[in-house]
């Protein structure tokens, strides 16, 4: 008797309880969790994200949003190409401009082309975003900003070198033979005078650009880097280092154990080429800093582009996730991570009135900034954004490896990054 | 009467073996004879996991023998090996020996030498790429106190793979001796006495009474440590990428690439297989020799 | 007396090369603690100091937020006590019955199992992937814990220990009316103690170390184990030396006191495994 009693009490509160959890179920189906991953280049940028998240779920209190960072460059990408194939996607994602037209044509990201349509103005992005962005008139990503290689400098080295800071008037920027002289006569002897032409691809690419040199064939089907501009390009960066000694050896950075940053911050670098998302961590130093168009082989330009966001094409909740991507690309979120300096607004709206002094912010930008508006503006867009194969990068860095820090000669370089690139792009394209 | 009861006992166990192998068996026919045959199949494939696999024969073997990439790794990888192989083991042999005698601090010795091989590669690449740093690393200043300038280490191309290679001996060398140790210690104490009185030296005892007998061991360990080598990655991925260029790539690294950066998973399954061939002809050549010597000896 | 000298001589070489031994494979450990307690600057120190002008502890406090230890730690313990229960009891059980039970085909199985040994693992990786990723699993603790539950190595290992129990006891028991099963519960694995033992600590040691692995599987942070994660924070780090460092030493410390307390048990089984025959 005494049992079955308990047996009926036990079965009570079970099936009490089991109400209780389905009423929480019910709540739980309430709030839409959306899963975001993204990379992680710096933990400011990660803090920059969470920020943003933060902001968007206070707005947004049904949708919670999941982020995970960990991964950065070819590793990322690599790891969205394969959960593209497994199908686990998460909603919402970072895309590189390089893997974008790959990862769409497999059909893993939804097409945003109408809604995109119905909520923005495709020309009010800047050229070189909307390059990016569009695929034969179809759109499956909001290009998030734009970002270029820029020249920074150390005002206090050039103040105890006694050289004039450079102009950020693109009009009035050096010619590269011109900056070749002030690098030279900032080099002494625990300074070098610029630090980064050949280790970024961005930076390497717009100086090809800048001597009429090009990465690719106008339908990004051939690689032809092989020629005298790009050539010119090369010897005079290698020129700079062996000849003029005023740039430090390809491997000093490891060698000492310091991010470029370090360099310039410490003031062992005078000047350094880097991409204009530097900015933010060289402005939270707190350093004493300038910035300054690249100098110029013969073009005046920089080179732009920049991630993605976009959905995946299996997302259980598309609405949520075009919400949120409507606040990743609005002026809480992007207007935010541009006041931080970490990246530049894509959207010519964003370059003047209110809304340029809505983000622009003199603690960071400094006021080297405003002359060069037109020059992120109109910046060319980066062959390597557009290129067929991801393994071109590799190639173009092992390549330069071998010409920047092992003297393969500029020749053999140059026909090689052809030659593998294009058999890498043949085996891409074949069907 | 006596057979029948053979014969029943027989089909008992063939019910209860495969009901007690089954777990095994499902796991070993999944995750290892489908996909090694999978793999060899996928090889004649081009398959990128986005789009269907579309069958092109032994092209990606022919890419292969002209991929002047693979032939670098492939060389790359056998300097590893003729580097970590011989040097490791000497270490390793001279390290048993002297722990093989009656010793203060054994168990110390022992203990130190044996740590490196427990500790995850991942922490030995950030402890050794600091060591490495030319500029404030302790390797450099330990030679710059003998006069001498040292190399970039992992950042020079000429000696990037040599840097790795340190690393790999320096790692595996404990774990080798214990295992010399083991085969030591099952060699019989009255061989040496024999020598002892037939006057043999320490030299002599060794080279003909140590060493020969420790053949089946040597061998052992050698086929392991080629083996293991020629898998050789962690490293690699952690310390160098393949760099500077692709002066420290090895075989796997660039299957690694291939398959997982790349997405050729058709031509990384072709260099998988490249692998397996290299793997399996160092094993039987080695067997044959192990018999050689046998009869040698 | 010349016999003394000349041990004497001996011992003294012999402890002269252990010792030098014994420091080049420390001072890497001891390099990674002092320079997990100084500050950035005093890392770029030339020539390098023993310590800094104090130990900057906040190293270890610094990491908390960016290095989830816990997690890590959390999901390696996972992945690696299911492998190695796994491993050992299928092992055990198809090692029993590759040795002592009779049906037709076993030896030819048993071939079969023996012919992988030689096959190198990225051979397998990549179909395995494949096989992952149709299940859904990539990305979580399964595609690292599933493949590895079955080895043809630990198969091997206890089927050569089981062939040297003598089949009189199998028998015994049989005719005492029990059956495989029971008798590979009762009588074959307290007798498999040793090997065991050496299966297990073997396999803790390839699992808990393992990098390739998760390295393809797993992109989500909560998901990392202890190598991955660290290997993370080298990319996101990299310059920040004794931050890395601290990372690495709470990394490496839950293997070193486990070797420290079980030295004799890991040595005793790396011994085994290179046992030949």
């Amino acid at each position: 008797m005494k049992l079955k009693k308990m047996i009926s009490k036990v079965m009570a509160a079970a099936m009490v309880l089991s109400a209780m959890s389905m009423g929480t179920m019910v709540h739980a189906e309430e709030t839409v969790e959306l899963t975001f991953m993204g990379w992680e280049a710096s933990p400011l940028e990660t803090k920059a994200v969470e920020d943003g998240i933060a902001a968007f779920e206070a707005e947004y209190p049904n949708i919670k949003v999941t982020y995970t960072p960990g991964l950065a460059g070819a590793e990322y990408n690599a790891k969205i190409l394969t959960s593209a194939a497994a199908g686990a996607l998460p909603d919402v994602m970072f895309v590189a401009a390089e893997s974008y037209r790959q990862i769409a044509g497999a059909g893993a990201l939804m097409e945003l082309t109408d809604m995109f349509d119905s909520n923005y103005s495709f020309d009010d992005f800047i050229e070189s975003s909307r390059t990016i962005m569009d695929i034969d008139g179809h759109v499956y990503g909001i290009s998030s900003c734009t970002v270029s290689p820029i020249i920074y400098y150390n005002k206090d080295v050039f103040d105890a070198a006694g050289v004039p800071y450079p102009s950020s008037d693109p009009a009035e920027c050096w010619t590269i033979d011109e900056f070749r002289e002030v690098a030279k006569s900032l080099t002494t002897e625990d300074v070098y005078g610029i630090y980064g032409l050949e280790t970024v691809q961005d930076t390497l690419n717009a100086q090809l650009l800048s001597n009429g040199g090009a990465r690719y064939n106008e339908d990004f089907t051939e690689s032809i880097i092989n020629s005298p501009e790009s050539k010119e390009v090369f010897e005079t960066i290698k020129a700079i280092r062996v000849e003029d000694g005023s740039a430090p050896d390809a491997t000093t950075l490891d060698a000492v154990g310091m991010s470029a940053a370090q360099m310039l911050e410490t003031g062992k670098v005078a000047m350094l080429c880097d991409g204009s998302w530097a900015l933010q961590e060289l402005a939270a130093s707190g350093m004493n800093i300038g910035m300054a168009p690249l100098p110029s082989y013969g073009e005046v330009l920089t080179t732009g582009q920049a991630h993605l966001h976009c959905i995946s094409s299996t997302t259980a909740h598309p609405e949520e996730a075009w919400q949120f991507l409507q606040f990743l690309s609005g002026m809480d979120y992007q207007g935010a991570l541009c006041k931080s300096g970490l990246w530049m607004p894509n959207r010519y709206s964003m370059y003047e009135g209110e809304q340029l002094e809505g983000w622009y912010d003199e603690s960071v930008h400094g006021d080297s900034y405003r002359p060069m508006l037109d020059y992120f503006m109109n910046a060319k867009v980066d062959p390597a954004a557009l290129q067929k194969s991801a393994q071109a990068r590799d190639i173009l860095m092992e390549e330069s490896d071998m010409y920047f820090k092992m003297d393969q000669d500029i020749d053999t370089t140059l026909a090689n990054i052809d030659s593998r690139i294009n058999a890498a792009i043949k085996d891409a394209m074949a069907e | 009467m006596r057979g029948s009861k053979k014969a029943g006992k027989l089909k008992d166990d063939s019910r209860w073996a495969w009901l007690m192998l089954a777990p095994n068996i499902i796991g070993f026919f999944m995750f290892m004879l489908v996909p090694v045959v999978a793999t060899f199949v996928i090889s004649f494939f081009k398959y990128d996991m986005l789009t269907p696999p579309k069958f092109i024969g032994l092209t990606n073997y022919i890419t292969m023998f002209h991929d002047p990439i693979v032939w670098q790794v492939t060389r790359n990888t056998l300097i590893y090996t003729l580097i970590t192989v011989p040097v490791g083991m000497a270490i390793s042999l001279v390290l048993a020996v002297m722990l093989d005698q009656k010793i203060a601090f054994r168990r110390f010795y022992r203990a130190a030498f044996f740590l490196p091989s427990i500790t995850s590669m991942v922490v030995v690449a950030i402890v050794w790429q600091w060591l490495y740093n030319p500029e404030f690393g302790l390797i450099n200043y330990f030679l710059s106190l003998f006069g001498i300038k040292g190399p970039k280490w992992l950042l020079n191309a000429h000696t990037s793979l040599l840097s790795l290679a340190i690393v790999g001996i320096w790692k595996n060398a404990g774990y080798n001796m214990i295992i010399f140790l083991s085969g030591l210690q099952g060699i019989s104490t009255s061989y040496y006495e024999a020598a002892k009185l037939d006057g043999a030296g320490t030299w002599q005892q060794f080279r003909y009474i140590t060493l020969p007998l420790l053949t089946p061991t040597t061998f052992f360990i050698f086929v392991m440590a080629v083996i293991g080598s020629f898998q050789v990655f962690d490293q690699v991925m952690l310390m160098t990428e393949g760099g500077p260029g692709r002066s420290s790539s090895v075989l796997v690294h660039y299957l690694y690439q291939n398959a997982f950066q790349y997405f050729k998973l058709g031509y990384a399954c072709a260099i998988a297989y490249l692998l397996f061939f290299i793997i399996m002809a160092i094993t039987i050549f080695n067997m044959r020799m192990e018999k050689k010597m046998r009869d040698v000896y | 007396m010349g016999k003394n000298k000349k041990y004497l001589a001996v011992q003294i070489i012999a402890h002269v090369i252990l010792i030098i031994g014994a420091f080049t494979m420390l001072v890497p450990f001891f390099w990674m603690l002092s320079s997990s307690l100084k500050s950035l600057g005093e890392v770029f120190v030339f020539p390098p100091k023993l310590f800094g002008e104090r130990l900057v502890w906040e190293n270890y406090t610094h990491i908390s937020g960016r290095f989830n230890y816990f997690n890590y730690f959390m999901n390696s313990v996972k992945v690696s006590v299911w492998v190695v229960f796994f491993q050992v009891m299928t092992s055990a059980s198809a090692g029993f019955v590759f040795a002592k039970l009779n049906f037709p085909g076993r030896d030819k199985i048993f071939l079969l199992y023996l012919g992988t040994m030689m096959i190198p693992f990225h051979v397998t990786v990549i179909t395995n992937y494949l096989q992952m990723s149709r299940y859904g699993l990539v990305n979580t603790l399964w595609s690292l814990m599933l493949p590895a539950s079955v080895s043809a190595f630990g198969t091997f290992l206890m089927r050569q220990f089981f062939i040297t129990v003598p089949s009189e006891l199998i028998d015994a028991a049989k005719i005492d009316g029990c059956n495989p099963l029971m008798i590979f519960f009762r009588i074959a694995l307290p007798l498999a103690k040793s090997t065991i033992a050496t299966l297990c600590i073997f396999c803790f040691m390839n699992v808990w170390n393992d990098y390739f692995t998760p390295l393809i599987y797993l992109n989500n942070d909560r998901k990392y184990t202890l190598p991955l994660g660290l290997a993370r924070m080298k990319g996101m780090y990299s310059t920040d030396w004794p931050v890395l460092m601290a990372a690495s030493v709470i990394a490496v410390l839950p293997v070193l006191i486990a070797f420290l307390f079980a030295q004799d048990a890991f040595v005793k089984g790396v011994m085994m495994s290179g046992l030949k025959d």
